[in-house]
């Protein structure tokens, strides 16, 4: 092989392998960001979203119509506990993994009168006497996301109110 | 010699990352028409969210679509040209009309082009089924409401703005289409007639 014919396949390669790492790489990476901006270093506690205006750049393509509640949840110190309290509208949780995916999501046509859900590792054992729908989370952190339809202003007050008796929290802690 | 030849390989490995990395940004920034449905101006990446969703497709959502719901629960329908195919202006001024969608709650909501709600004070950011009532609808998307009584402000959303059409709990009769689905008129542009 001739020395440019030499340059020319190496940089061909790295191409190739830069183009796929990155790309694979990617979605954990906004995810991680995403994680850190909403959590402020908090794990496994629900913060309730102030209403979305244009001053709202944590995640991209926010709803104005909605009202968002998060909770980033690590599993590493065992299951946790999420509890959803029923809003007078439509509303969700929705469950998200490491690398962007949705996993699962429960809303008020199957859960009428709020969620609960125990969060556990994929592959661990399930909480002794759980009485609560046992969700396995593909990856260790990822997030909890609350949506409550409230278009307007009072709308928002109230779905903020509603958001106060959710819970997320660890199984242990939660027991006490 | 021995210098050239160590410039040489720092050179093609910066010329080899930086193809790589110029090749993705292309397809997230380009390719996502090529991952979705269209139905006429209005383009659907039924994968959004979804853990059976490919490498690109995750990628792209991840970058403007971050914590979307699979479609299972809710259908994320995005439009960002007009009826003849130029990007949407915040110099224009457009009608978007409608009927009903067979789902519990759907909403149209503008972004600007850095994929984030447009820096305007208005609080005019979207129209949603709540307020829009039964029937057929009508809503004014330009920088200044004038005497429109929906109105979405496209003011401080700069070129290459986009509309989000969520539809949320679609029903079993939700079929999209371009005849099911709003559709967007260009009424005027910089002050002239379309």
């Amino acid at each position: 092989m001739s020395s440019l014919g030499k340059y020319l396949w190496t940089a061909l390669v790295l191409a190739v392998l830069t183009h796929f790492a990155v790309l694979l790489a990617f979605p954990n990476f906004v995810m991680n960001t995403a994680m850190a901006r909403v959590s402020g270093g908090h794990f496994n506690v629900w913060r309730q979203g102030a209403r979305v205006t244009e001053a709202s750049r944590a995640i991209v393509r926010p709803s104005p119509d909605l009202a968002y509640s998060t909770c980033v949840y690590d599993l590493s110190g065992g299951p946790i506990q999420v509890h959803v309290a029923p809003w007078r509208a439509y509303w969700s949780l929705s469950l998200y993994q490491d690398n962007s995916d949705n996993f699962f999501v429960i809303d008020d046509r199957e859960a009428h009168d709020g969620a609960d859900v125990i969060i556990i590792k994929q592959g661990m054992a399930a909480p002794d006497h759980a009485t609560a729908q046992i969700v396995e989370s593909p990856t260790t952190r990822g997030i909890a996301l609350v949506r409550r339809l409230a278009p307007t202003l009072e709308d928002y007050t109230g779905a903020a109110q509603a958001g106060r008796a959710d819970v997320c929290a660890a199984t242990a802690r939660s027991a006490h | 010699m021995l210098l050239r030849r160590i410039l040489a390989w720092i050179a093609t490995v910066g010329i080899g990352i930086g193809l790589g990395l110029i090749s993705l940004w292309a397809v997230l920034a380009f390719g996502g028409a090529n991952l979705s449905d269209h139905y006429g101006a209005w383009s659907l990446n039924r994968a959004a969210g979804s853990q059976a969703a490919g490498p690109y497709t995750r990628a792209i959502i991840a970058r403007t679509g971050l914590l979307a719901l699979s479609a299972q629960e809710a259908i994320y329908f995005n439009l960002d040209r007009d009826e003849n195919g130029r990007p949407l202006d915040e110099g224009c001024i457009y009608e978007v009309s409608g009927q009903p969608l067979e789902a519990r709650w759907w909403s149209l909501t503008l972004y600007a082009d850095d994929n984030y709600l447009a820096r305007n004070s208005d609080h005019a950011y979207s129209v949603d089924a709540s307020r829009l009532g039964p029937g057929a609808w009508r809503a004014r998307i330009s920088a200044v409401q004038g005497d429109a009584p929906f109105w979405i402000s496209s003011r401080a959303a700069g070129r290459n703005f986009s509309l989000t059409l969520r539809v949320y709990n679609p029903l079993d009769d939700f079929q999209p289409s371009e005849a099911v689905l709003p559709s967007l008129h260009t009424v005027s542009c910089g002050g002239g007639q379309s």
